[in-house]
């Protein structure tokens, strides 16, 4: 661990790393009071969502333990809010989610409160919180569109509460915007208790500390995240490489397509001494489709995969001064450094988490033992929405389905879970059906999913939703369907995803990656989520670890003999004492 | 004459404290645990209890036990070979999880672990839906067939968790009435028996944990109960992991209950303890023979977690979620790491020294025991120090072998650093007070509690000896040494109340719900709640019930619980009840909706046989006293003449000055340079800096 003297500056180090914890424990705070009051199920029981802690400026000092794909932009949208009032008054509540100031894309809603202790303010507590539906002409704002003004309602920073009441024309605005209304307001209550407790925990330890004192410590947090991470590159060998990497498409099919037309994101990576330089010349121009990335998005991707990679044992802590010694450059008017207007719903978790992997690959060649293999690639998202047959309610539901981590130099990858920018929950599927008309009918691993290698790419999985009694509208958004992830070092690529929808005749339909469409009463849908890539070759595989694959299904018979090339009956025993 | 007997089975002792409820009166015994049969050594410690006290076994009242074998069976991955039975279609929802993963950017992170191979998740055809309502019903003619399937894998136990059994468990009845039936001999647990509420992943996780860990803990209450019932005692109780003692039926149909059953209890004394003292913030720190604890009570309130992973692990910052295996139960929040007086002093291949996380345990234990141990612990280099005497502990039972503990120093750590065995025993001393600072961190620092403003309750046999060193690391201004250290979590076993918690799942909206339904559902669980206490010899008089209903906005997800108020249940106490969540809700969270509907989720009762307090005090008689001499070593000093006193002797009002070390039967007390000992009226030791 480097020397955080310097860092500190004349601070207690005693009281640093409580100021600094409690600061975390504040947001984790949040992200409890948040869970536990919110009405929609993604925010309650999914967990998509951001809590943190900023500084006056808008720097993010304090993250909980959420999602990495808010570190790059959420400070962004704390500095606009800071931008648009810059003398904020005690009882003020902002709300926007405009990707072109900070946002991600529409439907993450930043609500934004400023802590005081007095009169002096302390600095800011953000809630960024995934809404199922900011409005548009698709239930859940998921439609392949080709402008931002299709994408829903756009909000720029606009203060949603005066002297701690709602302003009721700024709140009836947004609730006669969006499909469940009450659902909303239930959530953006949520929202807004989750800030206040920020502001709680900030105003009492100034009241405990000292205000000037905390704002310097909060000053020094991000001193000593900068020392750190410089800390940790400068370990890293020094190196230069580049990565080119094909992208599903942007779901628009042009006049004649049958499939999503493929595009490119290249990279270049300049590690040197403590710092990174990521630059994305070269890279496609901007996509008809909503999977153009705000420069921000693109920020998150990059940092998510270099914390990763120089910070192993997650010792430092993620805000605002981790950063300081990166930087991210992509022409203005690209994919990945997208400008008004074009649209960007897609790209918040399918460029983020491309972008991750590509950071991956390209650091391969420069320190091949501190990265992974392409993981799943994707947050491979179904939103459902219509009303529900037992209350004529409407509803709209939104999943996220996790496939595979990719596989690391000496181990294995990890089945089933959140990789790289994303960590969100699956939704219980008793939670699911009690408050949607839909039946889950299958959710289960894929064997043969995880790519091939000395070390196994995780499996990905397949769910299936059965549409119940009325017709729903339902979208997908799904990367890697046509592109698997890669495998590293001689280890081959996962499976890649797939979508069907059956319907009640019989007729089963393939599904775009990417779009909107009807699915019928008693249509099932069953996605199929890609697994991960492998690291090393096939042949490496010990023996005793491929025999456990085939006992537990993990890997079939078939798919020994074709990429392990080895023959299952010569490892399978007969009895469970000898597989044991 | 009524005495409460604890029983406290750590890794390397087994502790018994009783105490005399009219009187306060205090008894110890401490014996070496028996793994191979924990009974032996229970019997062992509760012979020399009651005769050292001079009490009869009827005049006993209460036996409450602590156990560790539930922890450890999943620590080690020692349970039952389980099978697990789901929905077709979901039998991976174990290993699924709930797709988050353990550390956000750790890339080399282990995938989390399942309990049950994949190759022994099986499925059955069957759906109840969210209504509650059959789609497809239970497909008996598999049953054959699973059945077969089980028999092969030869598994021990069997968890079964259907989709929806929470509203509705007949398949799961069905199911289990089968397997029982065809399966003699293999335990099988129902999710519906287990934890009726909804979120099949953390239902199953807690059912698969049952069953994984059932068989070895029945046969190990069954053993127990069947050895003290030899002796005339009266039915044995175990502490559940968030506090309160529960029968051994209730241990039994939900054996995740006894999770930290050990710890819990050393965290409920530590409470009680403050409470005496008018003490609000503690830490609590328990150093045992194998691991250390620490817990945190914070302005009086003893921190209990209700999402609780056992066997999982934790990094350098935190408890890592999603490293294993959810349990659904109340727990008390601690920090455990593998650092005790038997943990092991051993270099790594690159020199360095690490001590843990093997133990000697109590078998062969210390070199220093003369039990066969050959390789160095921290109790070894406890002696070597003159922190440990190299007489006696256990009043002449367990003599300490000097030479022999200070041979082994020599020759597996100082010799090969070329150190002094005096500098190679400091050096151990001072790397296990670094694992130990880590917990004390873990639950202060780590959560935003400044130790500065703490004081820390040190106990087990060797918590007393590290206390003042860690408190000094970590800038804690006090430390008490509360009576009988090394027998203090059995202490607070007997100073539980009785507790079994019943729930009933009932979906409905308060506005509209029946309320002869609610008080139905009450009385039937009044009556399980009375005929617990029955059994458990609880007085009338001091039996209670504690009626509360889980309550949410009908769309939110977690539940506030709200208690109810006595008397007869109607439209009025349920508005009542209403307001209550109201205002319950806006204290919690900032904002209420009043015009929203409430909806009830469970209804809960607790039944509680209510212990009298009692005080607990050092015994102390000033005839006692006793003082002797010998080379004790000080960071501060080195090698240097040093007091040694008996607790026993320690007056209230006395004040000592280190250095100074303070003996007694059931622990030892190093006060070092600087740090000044006053003895409180209930003997208590208050540390602070001279």
């Amino acid at each position: 661990m480097p020397d955080s003297a310097t860092a500190l500056a004349g601070i207690d180090p005693a009281r640093f790393e409580v100021v600094k914890n409690a600061l975390l424990s504040a947001a984790e705070e949040m992200k409890i009071v948040l869970a536990k009051t919110a009405y929609s199920p993604l925010l309650k029981v999914a967990g998509d969502y951001s809590c943190g802690i900023f500084d006056r400026q808008g720097n993010m000092v304090a993250q909980g333990p959420d999602l990495p794909i808010h570190l790059g932009s959420m400070p962004d949208a704390v500095r606009s809010v800071v931008r648009a009032f810059p003398q904020p008054d005690p009882g003020d509540v902002y709300i926007h989610n405009d990707p072109y100031h900070g946002g991600s894309h529409l439907p993450d809603v930043n609500v934004v409160v400023p802590a005081f202790l007095g009169d002096v303010l302390l600095g800011y507590g953000c809630v960024r919180a995934h809404w199922p539906d900011i409005g548009s002409a698709t239930p859940g704002s998921y439609g392949a569109v080709t402008e931002i003004y299709g994408e829903g309602l756009r909000l720029p920073p606009v203060k949603l509460y005066r002297d701690g009441q709602p302003d009721p024309g700024i709140e009836a605005i947004i609730l006669a915007n969006v499909r469940t209304p009450s659902e909303r307001q239930g959530d953006i209550r949520a929202q807004v208790a989750a800030n206040r407790r920020a502001a709680q925990r900030m105003a009492a330890l100034a009241r405990k500390y000292g205000a000037e004192e905390l704002l310097r410590i909060m000053d020094r947090i991000l001193d000593y995240s900068e020392t750190m991470m410089r800390a940790a590159l400068r370990a890293l060998p020094d190196g230069e490489a580049q990565f080119t990497d094909t992208i599903d498409g942007d779901g628009i099919l042009a006049p004649g397509e049958t499939q999503d037309a493929q595009f490119r994101v290249a990279m270049s990576i300049r590690k040197s001494g403590d710092t990174v330089t990521v630059d994305f010349a070269g890279s496609d121009p901007r996509v008809a489709g909503p999977m153009n990335a705000p420069l921000t998005v693109t920020s998150s991707g990059v940092f998510t995969a270099l914390k990763m990679i120089a910070d192993p044992k997650s010792l430092i802590p993620p805000n605002s001064g981790a950063w300081r010694p990166v930087t991210v450059i992509a022409p203005p008017g690209s994919v990945v450094h997208a400008q008004e207007p074009a649209p960007v719903t897609y790209a918040n978790h399918e460029m983020s988490h491309r972008i991750a992997d590509i950071v991956f690959a390209a650091m391969h060649r420069i320190a091949p033992q501190t990265v992974m293999a392409g993981s799943q690639g994707t947050s491979a998202v179904v939103t459902f929405g219509g009303t529900d047959y037992r209350t004529d309610d409407r509803y709209v539901s939104y999943e996220s389905t996790k496939g595979g981590f990719g596989a690391r130099p000496m181990m294995d990858g990890i089945n089933a879970v959140s990789s790289s920018v994303s960590n969100m929950l699956n939704t219980p599927i008793e939670v699911l059906e009690m408050s949607f008309p839909l039946r889950i009918e299958e959710y289960a691993l894929v064997p043969d999913s995880g790519g091939a290698g000395t070390w196994r790419g995780g499996l990905g999985v397949r769910r299936s939703w059965r549409v119940l009694e009325r017709d729903a509208h339902c979208a997908t958004c799904c990367e890697r369907v046509a592109t698997p992830p890669f495998g590293l070092s001689g280890g081959l690529p996962g499976a890649t995803a797939s979508i069907r929808l059956e319907l009640p005749d019989g007729e089963v339909r393939p599904i775009l990656g990417k779009g909107a469409f009807i699915a019928p009463a008693g249509s099932c849908l069953v996605l199929q989520v890609p697994g991960s890539g492998g690291y090393g070759p096939p042949a490496g595989r010990d023996t005793a670890r491929l025999r456990d694959d085939l006992l537990d299904g993990y890997v079939s018979p078939e798919a020994a003999r074709r990429d392990y090339g080895v023959a299952p009956e010569s490892l399978l025993g007969t009895t469970w004492e000898e597989t044991r | 004459m009524e005495w409460r007997i604890g029983i406290d089975i750590g890794g390397t002792f087994t502790d018994v404290a009783m105490v005399e409820e009219s009187t306060g009166r205090i008894g110890i015994a401490k014996v070496p645990t028996t793994p191979l049969d924990f009974a032996e050594g229970v019997l062992d410690g509760l012979n020399q209890g009651l005769q050292g006290s001079g009490v009869a076994a009827r005049e006993v009242s209460l036996l409450a036990h602590a156990t560790t074998i539930v922890t450890n069976a999943l620590l080690e991955n020692k349970g039952a070979r389980t099978a697990f039975i789901a929905t077709r279609g979901f039998r991976d929802i174990l290993e699924l999880r709930r797709s988050a993963r353990t550390d956000l950017y750790d890339l080399f992170q282990e995938a989390p672990p399942v309990l049950v191979p994949r190759r022994h998740r099986f499925e059955i055809t069957e759906r109840i839906d969210a209504q509650g309502e059959v789609i497809t019903p239970l497909a008996m003619a598999e049953i054959p067939a699973l059945v077969a399937a089980l028999r092969e894998a030869e598994v021990q136990t069997v968890a079964v968790s259907l989709l929806f059994s929470f509203l509705n468990d007949a398949h799961e009845r069905q199911l289990g009435a089968a397997l029982r039936a065809a399966l003699p001999g293999v335990q099988v647990f129902l999710s519906c028996e287990v934890l009726p509420e909804i979120r099949e992943f953390e239902r199953a996780s807690t059912t698969a944990v049952c069953a994984f860990v059932g068989p070895l803990l029945q046969s190990y209450l069954q053993r127990l109960q069947s050895a003290v019932d030899g002796i005339g005692l009266p039915a044995l109780h175990v502490m559940a992991s968030g506090g309160g003692v529960l029968d051994v039926k209730e241990c039994l149909r939900m054996p995740a209950m006894a999770v930290e059953s050990g710890p819990a209890a050393g965290v409920i004394a530590a409470g009680l303890a403050g409470k005496q003292l008018g003490l609000g913030n503690l830490l609590s720190f328990d150093m045992g023979g194998t691991t250390a604890k620490a817990s945190v009570i914070a302005e009086g309130e003893i921190a209990v977690t209700a999402d609780y992973e056992v066997g999982g692990a934790a990094n350098a910052k935190r408890w890592l979620v999603g490293s294993g295996h959810p349990i659904r139960v109340p727990v008390v929040d601690l920090a455990e790491v593998s650092a005790g007086g038997g943990s092991i002093a051993w270099l790594d291949p690159g020199g360095a020294l690490k001590v843990g996380p093997h133990s000697a345990g109590a078998r062969p234990g210390p070199v220093a025991y003369g039990r066969g141990g050959t390789l160095p612990t921290v109790t070894d280099a406890n002696v070597a120090l003159g922190y440990l005497a190299p007489d006696a502990l256990l009043d002449g039972d367990l003599a300490m072998d000097k030479p022999a503990a200070e041979a082994a120093i020599q020759q597996h750590i100082a010799g090969p650093l070329g150190l002094s065995v005096v500098e190679a025993a400091a050096r151990i001393v001072e790397v296990v007070n670094a694992n130990m600072h880590q917990a004390l961190r873990i639950v202060s620092v780590e959560r935003g509690h400044d130790p500065r403003e703490f004081s820390l309750m040190a106990f087990g046999g060797a918590g007393p000896i590290h206390a003042v060193a860690l408190a000094e690391e970590l800038d804690i201004p006090e430390v008490i040494i509360p009576p009988a250290p090394g027998a203090f979590s059995a202490l607070g076993l007997v100073s539980s109340d009785i507790k079994r918690d019943y729930a009933r799942t009932l979906y409905a909206s308060l506005a509209t719900v029946d309320p002869a339904q609610i008080a139905e559902a009450f009385a039937a669980m009044e009556g399980e709640g009375m005929a617990m206490l029955e059994a458990a010899r609880v007085p009338v008089s001091r039996r209670g019930f504690q009626r509360s209903a889980d309550l949410r906005y009908r769309r939110q997800a977690y539940e506030l619980t709200v208690p109810l108020e006595e008397g007869p249940i109607t439209a009025q106490s349920l508005a009542a009840l209403a307001a209550a969540f109201h205002r319950r809700h806006e204290q919690t969270y900032g904002h209420a909706n009043e015009v929203e509907p409430v909806q009830m989720v469970n209804l809960r009762l607790t039944a509680i046989g209510r212990l009298p307090p009692m005080k607990l005090a050092q015994p102390w008689k000033a005839e006692a006293a006793r003082r002797r001499e010998r080379q004790v070593w000080f960071p501060a000093t080195g090698l240097t003449p040093c007091p040694i006193l008996w607790r026993e002797g320690l007056v209230p009002g006395a004040e000592i000055t280190g250095p100074c070390v303070v003996e007694s039967l059931d622990s030892t007390f190093v006060l070092p340079p600087g740090w000044t000992a006053r003895v409180d009226a209930d003997a208590y030791l208050r540390v602070t800096r001279s």
